[in-house]
């Protein structure tokens, strides 16, 4: 047998399709707002003050080091965590995530930096795992395998991705790969707002390009997105609004036109402790 | 352009798909095993041997499918071969304390049995503990309790006779009758486990259900994270051991009348081991039904052949030990290779 | 060509030497060798045809005791010129099924244990419809015939309990303890019954982990120092025996220590005094008459015991006979 591709590479969509909304009319309701949401841990307070905003069409940077809280910020929005103080609105109506389920009913869907998926499981099964298509009835009620396989190649096609042969156990795509099929997963399970927890954090150059064209691909969709990252770079190529964490509280909140990628740079690595460290480390040099 | 329908691009190529196949090893091996003894041992190749080979491999793969379905979920229990003897127990101790009908004995088993196996999956999810310690305690306790309660009861550690009450040939005939095919005699058990093996195979392959086992056993978090039901699906595992427990536990009962209450011990690790030479993965997310089969078909033929091959029976664990190495470092080289990249 | 690193090299030339320098002239493995020459050997000592007898018993993984029950019947198969196949399982469905193995494999004769006997009904039933003559050994005295086994050679548990009770009340003891080295085992239930039965005094259970020695062990010490009116134990088995002669020493107990069946260890004990009395089965004799018995049913259609049991114990053992004994039981046929 020989393999053949169902589709001439021109039938492939390199360039993102948009889509009939018109993203992010200033009139509509963000698709998530915070404001001053607090969040703690026994005495340790995570969360301090964060407010930020996401539309749909754009992309939100969530940007801070390590223990900045980044991820308790991610859990509160995909429904893990609930949080203690402040306001959540979804669309304009204030509101708790009692679970990951509930968030993923409203359309809050989250890729996970290192538990998106199943390596030892075919991509197709990945791909709809939790959400499985079924045909029959009774006890005779079966997965529609061939709806999920074609769906699956397709929804991967549309997001720029060409894999040969859904079969394959996950775990043989590369980081990115995979990164990129749990985005075009949530895309394809209508998400309308997606979370995806540094998914350039453990890539290479050139495979963290690849994902950042995928995310920017969910965002003509007409998706919102909350991207989390500690690189300026990244978040800088692709954000439309920026915020940024430090240890549990907000230090900053801009929108791209406020702010340029050197500001941004300075304020991540620590802003005017940074000048001060480096006025200190001037002075002891003789 | 025709011929490239969508289903055609979705095939690989055939060679790559037969290696990632869990139960390839196996095969090879049960083919390998077979050869030999129907080469080395006189009469093996009888219709009537098989047929005891048959047997022999079917009270061993009852167990070792809904076994392997556990260990593709990712955990193990310890608690499965004393368990066959608990429900044989419960339903021969049942049927003639109460003077009953020995089908009542037979649903009052299905139902305790599967109140054990809801046990160890309940107390697995709750206290997070691992699998490995909450089923040893559910099988040391079920092995005190089928002594205790069998001396308490019956003032003898084996249970009285119940071949003379009302409903026994019909339950003999269910779980323990020989039938003759094509001249053959086939043990019931053997359709059982055939059927089982079917049942689970569509399961798993099949079902949304299946999916949701290989994604519990493969990464636990992302499946609860794309909402399968970790904790449902789990027990839901457990509670299929104690159902091939309560049919392997009838056959013991009502092919041999009264059961001796200190057995079981040990068959645990031989359903782990069939489970294991079959493919499953001992830490779960991959595997077949059809390979806990094969596996139990290997310790058939292995511990059978032994026999017709007149060889020194204390030789049979030797190679037992040694195909479970080699099916487990063939599995070590499969999963090396699906998840090479990561 | 494998190279091996040097040391191993080394070592190995090392425990060469000192396996040669340091050779012992007593014990080990020679003087064993002296007396298995004296054990089981020959040639056939008839002409008839090389018939195949298997043995299947309910014996566990390296048991002494059917090591002797093994030495018997092969004896007995050179003699007769027999092919004989052993196999054993201690679960009774496993059991069964190496019996149906045998009937598959079509030998001249099976010898089988019924110590769970409900499970090997069908399977003995088989092997009488495929025409195979069945003698049933050790345990199923009760059951043999029904089954429509020829005949069955062995000790009646019952029996051989009773007459530990005899033994124990002529012995003017007054508090005994059974100690039984494996739960579920209806023979050795049937055991301490026996000597409950008879015995003037009282007897009580005790039951241990018959795997873990040192379990056996901190068991009986803890019962005899609980318990100081104890003036008697009776293991068993012969092994639990010396178990229970040292946890009767660390208790400072004065009870005297009994036993069911016999090995090297105990006759040697029996000889210095160390223990009152043993009950032997004689376990030779079971194979070897098994064996034996077939030879002469397939030969001649000869069969022993009248439809009841050909018993083959018990046979109680004192000081006085143990020091023949003990040669017997070194080389692994007493």
């Amino acid at each position: 047998m020989t393999e053949t591709t169902g589709r001439t590479p021109e039938a492939v969509e390199r360039t993102p399709r948009t889509t009939g909304r018109t993203p992010g009319t200033p009139e509509r309701a963000p698709l998530i707002e915070l404001t001053d949401v607090s969040k703690h841990y026994g005495t340790v307070r995570a969360l301090q003050g964060v407010s930020l905003e996401v539309h749909a069409g754009e992309i939100t940077c969530v940007l801070g080091d390590n223990g900045a809280g980044k991820s308790t910020l991610i859990k509160t929005i995909a429904g893990l965590h609930q949080h203690d103080g402040g306001t959540l609105r979804i669309e304009g109506e204030e509101t708790r995530l009692a679970s990951p389920r509930d968030a993923l009913d409203r359309g809050i869907a989250t890729v996970y930096q290192d538990l998106a998926v199943v390596p030892l499981m075919p991509v197709w099964r990945n791909f709809f795992l939790g959400s499985e298509p079924r045909k029959g009835s009774g006890p005779f009620k079966r997965l529609d395998i061939g709806l999920m396989r074609r769906t699956t190649r397709e929804a991967l096609l549309r997001m720029g991705i060409d894999l040969r042969d859904v079969d394959q156990p996950i775990g043989t795509l590369s980081g990115g790969e995979r990164q990129c099929v749990a985005i075009a997963r949530a895309v394809h399970f209508g998400a309308k707002v997606l979370i995806l927890d540094e998914p350039t954090a453990a890539l290479g150059v050139k495979q963290s390009g690849v994902v950042l064209k995928y995310v920017a691909a969910a965002r003509d969709q007409g998706l919102g997105v909350v991207l989390i990252t500690h690189n300026p770079h990244h978040a800088y190529l692709v954000g439309d609004r920026f915020v940024l964490l430090k240890r549990g509280t907000m230090v900053g909140r801009h929108t791209r036109d406020e702010i340029t990628l050197e500001e941004l740079t300075r304020q991540m690595a620590g802003g005017s402790e940074l000048d001060d460290l480096r006025h200190e480390l001037e002075k002891d040099t003789p | 352009m025709e011929r490239t329908s969508d289903e055609r691009i979705l095939q690989s190529s055939p060679l790559r798909k037969l290696l990632s196949r869990p139960e390839l090893g196996s095969v090879v091996g049960a083919l390998a095993v077979f050869v030999f003894f129907a080469v080395a041992a006189d009469g093996f190749l009888r219709a009537s041997s098989l047929s005891t080979v048959l047997y022999a491999s079917s009270t061993i793969g009852i167990m070792a499918v809904p076994v392997a379905l556990l260990m593709i979920g990712g955990e193990f229990d310890l608690s499965a071969g004393v368990m066959v003897t608990s429900s044989a127990l419960i339903s021969s101790m049942f049927s003639y304390q109460m003077t009953a009908n020995t089908w009542v004995g037979v649903g009052v088993s299905l139902l305790v049995t599967l109140a054990v196996g809801a046990f160890n999956g309940f107390m697995l999810t709750r206290t997070k503990l691992p699998s490995f310690i909450i089923t040893l305690g559910t099988f040391l306790m079920l092995t005190g309790m089928n002594l205790g309660f069998t001396k308490l009861i019956d003032g003898t550690v084996s249970t009285k006779t119940i071949a003379d009450m009302e409903g026994f040939p019909s339950a003999h005939a269910v779980f323990a009758s020989t039938l003759t095919i094509g001249g053959v005699q086939v043990k019931v058990t053997i359709l059982w486990w055939l059927g089982l093996v079917a049942l689970a195979s569509w399961i798993l392959l099949r079902t949304r259900a299946g999916n949701w086992i290989f994604a519990v056993g493969g990464n636990q978090d992302a499946a609860r994270a794309v909402g399968v039901p970790v904790t449902r699906t789990k027990i839901a595992l457990y509670m299929g051991v104690a159902f091939g427990a309560w049919i392997s536990g009838q056959h013991l009962l009502f092919s041999f009348d009264a059961v001796q209450s200190g057995e079981g011990v040990g068959n645990e690790l031989i359903y782990i081991i069939a489970a294991v030479i079959g493919g499953c993965l001992i830490t779960g997310g991959h595997g077949s039904a059809v390979g806990s089969a094969v596996g139990a078909l290997l310790f058939g033929m292995t511990s059978k052949g032994i026999v017709f091959a007149e060889w020194n029976p204390d030789w049979f664990k030797f190679f037992l030990g040694a195909m479970l190495l080699l099916a487990t470092l063939l599995n070590a080289w499969v999963r090396k290779r699906a998840e090479a990249t990561t | 060509m494998a190279r091996f690193p040097t040391w191993v090299g080394i070592a190995l030339a090392g425990a060469l030497s000192l396996s040669l320098a340091g050779c012992s002239s007593t014990g080990g493995k020679r003087a064993e060798d002296a007396r298995k020459a004296a054990a089981a050997q020959g040639r056939a000592a008839v002409n008839t045809p090389r018939w195949t007898f298997a043995m299947i018993t309910h014996s566990g993984d390296g048991d002494t005791f059917w090591d002797i029950v093994q030495s018997g019947a092969k004896q007995a198969a050179v003699k007769d010129n027999i092919n004989f196949l052993y196999s054993h399982d201690d679960e009774a469905q496993q059991q069964a099924q190496l019996v149906d193995a045998a009937v598959d494999k079509k030998v001249d004769g099976i010898i089988v244990t019924l110590a769970k006997p409900d499970a090997l009904k069908a399977a003995v039933a088989r092997a009488e419809k495929a025409g195979i003559p069945v003698v049933t050994v050790n345990s199923g005295s009760a059951q043999s015939k029904a089954f429509g086994a020829l005949t069955h050679v062995g000790q009646d548990e019952t029996v051989a309990g009773q007459a530990v009770g005899e033994e124990l009340t002529r012995r003017g003891k007054k508090r005994a303890l059974c100690v039984l080295h494996e739960q579920g085992n209806v023979g050795h239930e049937q055991r301490c019954a026996g000597v409950a039965k008879t015995f003037a005094g009282k007897v009580e259970n005790l039951y241990v982990n018959g795997t873990n020695m040192p379990d056996v062990q901190s068991a009986i010490e803890a019962k005899l120092q609980a318990d100081k009116s104890v003036d008697a134990v009776v293991t068993l088995g012969a092994p639990y025996a010396d178990t229970a002669v040292k946890a009767k020493a660390d208790a400072g107990s004065k009870a005297e220590i009994d036993t069911f069946d016999l090995n090297a260890k105990v006759a040697a004990e029996l000889r210095d005094g160390t223990l009152g009395f043993a009950v032997d089965q004689q376990p030779y004799l079971q194979g070897y008459q098994a064996v034996d018995l077939l030879w002469l049913y397939k030969y001649n259609g000869d069969v022993l015991g009248g439809g009841r049991p050909v018993l083959t114990g018990p046979q109680i053992v004192t000081k006085d006979q143990a020091a023949a004994l003990e040669e017997y039981a070194k080389r692994g046929t007493r």
